[in-house]
């Protein structure tokens, strides 16, 4: 009798997991189909691939500054000059920093920014919510309830305090945006966890006496990290569009390289009508920010079973 | 569960929720080490500082200075605001009641632009409309709060010189009574049009800016459910008796489409909030917004201890009125599940 629940048990679990991963397999195939049918999601593809060329290619567009890579060289002799100049293509700040060189160089601060947040914060965020979902009762009681304090802060204004508290420094702003940032995730994962715990294949997977471990890594994770990635790219944007008003403010170090940092630099000449500073730098963060909204958001209208497709 | 007893719970969980946050401000106003920094001087001998370190109970444990700062808290005592030089509880209702204004503006531009935005869109599903509409919203929670602020200073003030600084030209302000702290209703109040012209013209580009930004979640939000209600059996009847399909929209659709759309409301009032700390800065707005991105740059830990309780205790109220609104716009919501 035990033999024959055990066996339809193994089956039920071998079946539950192959409709799972066959469903996980179909799924991101039509997922990507779609996401690259919708025009605007093309765009901020595109967007995103010259951004990340820039990046990844910063020193054969401008040489490097041998004074460190992350600061903006200062050509002291020529502040303030307009675009188009000679040496400074897109002109230079009140006190000589390359435009250009911010521009391009930025590109690969918002990149180191946004990938360690993103990844920290994910990470973090998973873990945090796997406690709370997969082990429940008083975990996920003291969970949640920490996740319920830090949702009742703005995100800005949290990750400005944190800054503050810890003093002006880049590094810091990466610190403060992952304290802030993987609340979203540990929601998001506890949610999906509670709603898969209740498959059929799951409760299989103990009945054959899978280990609660094997059981996690093997049907629960895999299966809960859809809405996880429209949300880390949704995230990789909105975390370069805080920490750029972060630096703007003035909590990172002066002359780093960086979108918002170069903004504050050239606010004070707007009054003075040298409007390409800033212009150009929040442009760079407004597109990064655009793009990956673009794409998260085409991800979500395709994956998100309320808008799909009738 | 009956709706009162909902509220009820969520009316406990709030003083909870707010000791929560009061202890990661506390927590946070530590961090960077003791305080003592902001009541000393140079000259001050050793034992000087001894006897503040006494005076101010900076020798106590921690949890003895969290409830002795919380203590104050709940008597009104916010502390000394360093870059104001005067005590925080005096100078906050008077920037508070400038930055509310500013936000409550914001927040009917948000409404008004997400509504139409999100209905356009929702009612021309997938053509070109909804992907201009797509693009418009996304594009607001996108851009960069301090960039459009300095863009439309750019336009309209360096430019155009048709916008002004500040919150009010001082002489106006000076000349009508202020009855509400409100500018904008005070100057209502008191029936003079040149103050009302005044507080508007000051009140217009930091409340676009704010209100573009905030209102990208409320178009999209009313999109979907739009999208939604618009495959629903009671609107193919509407259709069917004759209704032109711009009245099925506004008249039947749009209406319970935006049900769901009231809570993000809610949401979109915490992108309000943090809005005022750039743009009060970049339109020189004095309000809280602006005296917080000013203590942070003088480590003045008080102020912004003050300021991010403040906004935390109103962003949850105002989640909380969400809440209750949206319970009871839709009997159908099942709570506390």
């Amino acid at each position: 009798m035990v033999d024959v629940a055990r066996t339809h048990a193994q089956g039920s679990l071998t079946a539950g997991r192959m409709e799972a991963f066959r469903t996980r397999a179909l799924r991101w195939g039509g997922i990507v189909r779609d996401t690259l049918r919708n025009p605007t999601t093309a765009i901020g593809l595109a967007i995103l691939t010259v951004i990340f060329a820039m990046a990844i290619f910063a020193p054969l567009i401008v040489a490097e500054n041998p004074q460190g890579a992350m600061q903006m060289p200062r050509d002291w002799g020529a502040p303030n000059m307009p675009p188009g100049s000679p040496d400074h293509p897109l002109g230079t700040t009140p006190q000589g920093g390359d435009v250009l060189y911010g521009i391009v160089w930025g590109a690969r601060t918002s990149l180191r920014l946004a990938l360690t947040v993103v990844g920290i914060t994910v990470l973090i965020g998973i873990a945090m919510g796997s406690i709370a979902g997969f082990l429940g009762g008083k975990w996920d009681e003291m969970v949640m309830r920490l996740v319920d304090v830090f949702l009742s802060i703005p995100e800005l204004i949290f990750a400005l305090a944190i800054a503050a508290a810890l003093g002006p420094s880049f590094g810091n702003i990466i610190l403060a945006l992952a304290v802030v940032f993987w609340v979203k995730y540990a929601r998001i994962m506890r949610g999906q966890i509670l709603q898969i715990k209740q498959n059929e294949y799951v409760d299989a997977a103990y009945v054959v006496g899978e280990s609660k471990w094997n059981v996690y890594r093997k049907d629960i994770l895999p299966n809960s990290l859809t809405p996880i990635v429209v949300q880390a790219t949704l995230d990789m944007g909105h975390v370069v569009l805080i920490g750029a008003t972060l630096s703007f403010i003035g909590l990172a170090e002066a002359g780093l390289a960086e979108w918002g940092n170069l903004v504050s630099e050239g606010q004070s000449g707007i009054a003075a009508g040298m409007w390409w500073v800033a212009t150009f730098a929040g442009g760079m963060v407004f597109l990064w920010s655009l793009a990956f909204n673009l794409v998260g958001d085409g991800l979500r209208d395709v994956l998100d079973p309320r808008t799909e497709r009738r | 569960m009956q709706i009162k007893d909902y509220i009820i719970r969520r009316l406990l969980t709030l003083p909870l929720l707010m000791v929560g946050v009061s202890i990661v401000v506390f927590a946070l106003s530590r961090v960077g080490g003791s305080p003592i920094g902001i009541y000393i001087e140079h000259e001050m001998t050793q034992a000087e500082i001894a006897q503040v370190a006494e005076r101010y109970g900076l020798n106590d444990s921690l949890p003895e200075q969290y409830f002795a700062w919380l203590g104050g808290v709940l008597t009104g005592d916010l502390g000394w605001s360093g870059v104001s030089v005067a005590p925080v509880a005096d100078l906050l209702p008077a920037k508070l009641t400038a930055t509310m204004e500013l936000a409550v503006c914001a927040a009917i531009v948000a409404v008004i632009l997400g509504i139409s935005i999100g209905t356009f869109g929702g009612a021309r599903r997938d053509k070109l409309g909804d992907h201009v509409s797509r693009v418009i919203s996304i594009s607001g929670a996108s851009i960069p709060q301090f960039w459009f602020a300095l863009l439309l200073l750019l336009l309209f003030y360096q430019y155009l010189g048709v916008a002004p600084l500040g919150r009010a030209d001082p002489e106006i302000y000076a000349s009508i009574a202020h009855p509400t702290g409100f500018y904008s209703v005070d100057a209502l109040l008191n029936l003079d049009g040149r103050a009302l012209w005044d507080a508007v013209s000051h009140l217009a580009l930091p409340a676009m800016t704010m209100g573009y930004t905030s209102m990208a979640i409320i178009a999209r939000m009313l999109r979907s459910s739009l999208v939604e209600q618009l495959g629903e059996d009671y609107v193919d009847a509407a259709r069917a008796k004759g209704l032109p399909e711009r009245l099925v929209v506004r008249r039947h659709a749009r209406r319970n489409a935006l049900v769901p759309t009231v809570t993000v409301i809610g949401l979109s009032w915490g992108f309000l909030l943090q809005g005022t700390v750039v743009v009060e800065l970049i339109f020189n707005w004095p309000g809280i917004g602006r005296w917080m991105t000013d203590a942070v740059l003088q480590g003045d830990r008080a102020t912004i201890m003050a300021y991010v309780l403040v906004t935390s205790v109103i962003f949850v109220v105002v989640n909380l009125v969400v809440d209750v609104i949206y319970v009871h716009l839709d009997r159908r919501v099942t709570l506390g599940a």
